[in-house]
């Protein structure tokens, strides 16, 4: 199966300082990949590479068959439609209700949809993750949960490829940040390339998802969907 | 039959119709809604560009009436009078003449008699009463010379001043420097205004770019957004263009108007004086000065906010 997501060498300099260092790795479809590592370590950097918020220093980034390493900026916004975000301040516009919050991203994606066209659909990415009741909530109305969710429906209703999450559940209590990595896990199930950058030890673990493993900027590890947890030493030799 | 999928396409009028409707509804409404909820931080750069544009339309007119007054000024420089002994005899003046008429750089040549020189002197204003004042008739016959270009003014002065026929003491009407010190002066006024202006283009500009700032700013969670799910670079600019645009225009429209309304108040108050004052400053010149001012709005509003854009919003 071709990559979605493809690093080659990935490196990325602020400065003096190395963010990422010389990183190789490949996301398929449908795969759901936890990015570990201690604060610093470069999930972040990792991440906006993919996004092509930042451009690497030297290597190749590859993001479903573009190159985003060599990217102009007038065409950013093609490869951005191919890779939903998800953030763990949620990044809703507090003037809009939940439905519009979706709906904005599909018009600003494409004018070619009506409103009434955009709705519905923004209606049934809320339905997807549960929220088919709130849609006319706005953001102070919901709770956390409820926020990441509609931060969710909103990464994925341009159906994109590749999603990719920054702390999703930094700011949530456990019974819910599990809700929401079932969420991930079921979009996972339909053929998009979920990396979730995180801090969840307790997730990460019990979950058994492949887990990348970053150290100040090098990838230290890489470990396969079934092989974490207490014994995935046996893994890393 | 079952699990087949047929694809129905949008007739095309009704998705020019969407495209249009969202056009004008995110770059266009947006930018209105986005500049009516700013105005606070709109109004120095809306005030500063009135400013400046209310003085460009009038340096503009000056300026434009300036050089008409130059144009007249040349014209009456390069038109040399030769005066005529009172004792010239007709063949060395009709030598002269015929002289001066085969000469390149002399457009034309007329004779002006002592009596038409007394007419001529009757219409003009002081004139009158020294003409009246003496027996007999002061003026002397002259040549009137039209010389084509107002630099060979000197050269035809020398040919013709020490000629038989010419008046030894005051031999032509030559004001060597004349025209240059007008020429002088109408260049300090244009460097004077120019560096006005630019002064207060870069006050106006730099405030319209820094309000862009505060607006880019206030709207910094809805440009990530926008940025992030992928809208088109022209998409998250325009609306910032757009506002920019509202604001120059805005600015240009008042300034323009007030141009022509100073204008128009200056004609009604006077025509005479103020032609005097304003060759060549008419309505259509006004109209055509606020017309230019209110464009200059326009593009100097959106240009300010492109610049703050490529500063502060690149991706």
């Amino acid at each position: 199966m071709r990559p979605i997501v493809e690093f080659k060498g990935v490196t990325r300099a602020y400065g003096p300082r190395l963010a990422l260092d010389d990183v190789d790795l490949a996301l398929e479809p449908g795969e759901l990949t936890f990015l570990v590592g201690p604060s610093g370590a470069g999930k972040t950097t990792l991440l906006k590479l993919i996004n092509r918020e930042i451009r690497p220093s030297s290597g190749e980034v590859w993001v479903d068959g573009i190159a985003a390493h060599t990217l102009k900026a007038s065409r950013v916004a093609e490869l951005r439609r191919r890779v939903g975000v998800v953030f763990q301040d949620y990044k809703l516009l507090p003037r809009r209700t939940a439905k519009e919050n979706v709906a904005f991203a599909l018009q600003v994606g494409d004018l070619r949809i009506s409103d009434d066209e955009a709705m519905d659909r923004a209606l049934d990415a809320l339905e997807a993750v549960g929220l088919g009741d709130r849609g006319d909530s706005f953001p102070h109305q919901l709770s956390g949960g409820q926020q990441q969710r509609v931060a969710i429906a909103r990464a994925m209703v341009l159906q994109p490829p590749v999603l990719i999450a920054d702390e999703p559940t930094g700011n949530l209590d456990l019974e819910t940040a599990w809700q929401i990595t079932d969420l991930l896990e079921d979009i996972a199930a339909f053929g998009i390339a979920v990396l979730v950058a995180t801090h969840n030890v307790e997730i990460v673990t019990r979950l058994q998802r492949r887990v990348l493993t970053l150290v100040q900027g090098r990838l230290v590890r890489d470990q396969p969907a079934g092989r974490t947890g207490r014994m995935a030493w046996l893994a890393s030799s | 039959m079952a699990g087949v999928v047929i694809k129905g396409h949008f007739p095309r009028r009704r998705i020019f119709r969407v495209v249009a409707v969202n056009i004008l509804r995110y770059l266009f409404l947006g930018a209105a809604r986005n500049w009516i909820r700013n105005i606070g931080s709109m109004a120095p750069a809306l005030s500063s560009m009135t400013v400046l544009l209310l003085m460009s339309g009038m340096v503009g007119l000056i300026g434009f009436a300036l050089h008409n007054l130059e144009q007249v000024e040349a014209g009456q420089a390069s038109l040399l009078h030769v005066y005529m002994r009172d004792d010239a005899v007709a063949a060395d003046v009709i030598s002269l003449m015929n002289r001066l008429q085969h000469d390149g750089r002399v457009a034309n040549v007329t004779y002006v008699s002592k009596t038409d020189a007394f007419a001529r002197a009757q219409r003009m204003p002081g004139l009158p009463q020294l003409a009246g004042a003496s027996d007999s008739n002061p003026f002397p016959a002259s040549l009137d010379v039209q010389v084509k270009n107002i630099n060979d003014v000197a050269a035809i002065n020398t040919l013709v001043k020490y000629n038989v026929a010419t008046d030894p003491v005051n031999p032509t009407s030559y004001d060597q420097g004349a025209y240059q010190r007008i020429q002088a002066v109408l260049f300090g006024v244009a460097v004077a205004g120019f560096a006005f202006l630019a002064l207060l283009g870069f006050v106006a500009i730099t405030v319209t770019i820094n309000s862009v700032r505060a607006a880019i700013h206030a709207r910094r969670d809805e440009v990530t957004i926008m940025q992030l799910v992928g809208a088109p670079r022209w998409m998250v600019r325009g609306p910032f263009i757009v506002e920019g645009a509202i604001t120059g225009g805005l600015a240009g429209a008042v300034a323009g108007l007030a141009t022509f309304g100073l204008t128009m108040g200056g004609i009604a108050s006077g025509s005479g004086s103020f032609t005097q004052f304003a060759p060549g400053v008419t309505m259509t010149v006004a109209a055509i000065a606020a017309a230019i001012v209110f464009t200059t709005g326009l593009s100097l509003g959106s240009g300010s906010s492109l610049v703050s854009l490529r500063r502060h919003l690149e991706s």
